[in-house]
């Protein structure tokens, strides 16, 4: 019988990373086969870098990722410091490419992520307030 | 007045008219393909490329430039990108169901993996955004509300595709109810049902290149 591994890690490790070195820490345990539970969420821009790097790192033993989270709905003026927050770390990236410093280090969104490889992970189905997952060894 | 409409008006008034970069994102198979064709085809009588039910037929970005669109008196230039899909995984083993051998099912998800890459790093280079669902799939999926997201957070206008509603699986008012923030327009893009309200939503929610 096959094992699967779960690494439920808080989200102050992610926080405490460069988001590259985060994306990589992500990648590099789910790439070893074990399915990683958060208490946070990536920003969408985030999500988007790590389907890239995923997709850079896809071979025959490794098919991809599965990624599943939810967000806990912010509302007023919470939502417009988050809509702020995002804007400023887009100039800050851009100001990082431009001038080749990394890119500084941003809180995950409160909310659950789980992240697995593909291979084990057969189904996410989503709903609007929970998410099931179907695994398969 | 935003910024983008701010140019616009102020392009209009020298008799500038810039095109649109319209964008074609979505998961993979969800005829985004078929949906350029029908557009491209409609206005330019060509098409854009070729389209097909094996996953990651669209692995580069395809272009179809200069189309004008003309709609209840207004026309519009739009520059048609149909974008490979998105994904998280690229399984060779998926095309070779389809036949390919082991050597060209790895080559396919080369180009696949690629593809995806190309897609995300053209999201800082379209003006609008033809978000394409599957209307007989479940539209809560993670690449879709990442797409959304990460368009909300550029503000990119975009208009969400409820496609293939000729099936009788489709269930179209799952996507509105999921995504109840963005216009939504119900077609078809391989019979070209209700096309016409698509063409009435481009012209409608459009912001012409910076």
């Amino acid at each position: 019988m096959r094992k699967i591994k779960f690494d439920f890690v808080s989200s102050t490790v992610l926080d405490d990373k460069p988001k590259d070195k985060r994306i990589s820490f992500i990648l590099n345990k789910v790439k070893d086969g074990t399915i990683l539970v958060t208490d946070g969420v990536l920003k969408p821009n985030e999500e988007m870098d790590l389907i890239k790097e995923t997709m850079r790192r896809v071979d025959s033993g490794f098919p991809g990722i599965e990624v599943a989270s939810l967000k806990k709905e912010t509302k007023g003026l919470l939502s417009m410091v988050e809509k702020i927050s995002d804007q400023s770390e887009r100039i800050q990236n851009l100001m990082a490419g431009l001038t080749g410093k990394a890119a500084e280090k941003s809180a995950l969104r409160t909310g659950i992520t789980i992240i697995g490889p593909a291979k084990f992970i057969k189904k996410v189905k989503k709903n609007p307030d929970s998410f099931s997952v179907l695994t398969e060894v | 007045m935003a910024v983008g409409n701010f140019f616009d008006w102020l392009s209009s008034l020298f008799g500038v008219r810039r095109s649109v970069r319209l964008g074609i994102y979505g998961s993979v198979n969800v005829g985004k393909t078929t949906l350029a064709n029908k557009i491209a085809k409609d206005w330019t009588g060509e098409e854009v490329g070729k389209a097909s039910e094996i996953p990651h037929e669209t692995r580069f970005v395809q272009k179809k430039e200069k189309v004008e669109i003309k709609h209840k008196n207004k026309k519009l230039m739009i520059n048609l990108l149909d974008m490979p899909g998105i994904a998280t995984k690229v399984d060779f083993k998926d095309f070779m169901k389809y036949g390919l051998s082991k050597r060209a099912a790895k080559q396919r998800a080369r180009e696949a993996t690629d593809g995806v890459i190309e897609a995300i790093k053209w999201l800082n280079n379209v003006d609008t955004v033809l978000a394409v669902m599957d209307a007989t799939q479940d539209p809560l999926t993670q690449i879709n509300i990442t797409l959304l997201g990460n368009l909300e957070a550029r503000r990119i206008p975009v208009i969400i595709v409820a496609n293939k509603i000729d099936k009788k699986k489709a269930k179209p008012h799952l996507i509105r109810e999921a995504f109840p923030q963005y216009p939504v327009v119900e077609l078809s893009a391989l019979k070209g049902n209700n096309i016409d309200s698509l063409y009435d939503a481009i012209a409608k929610h459009s912001r012409r290149g910076r």
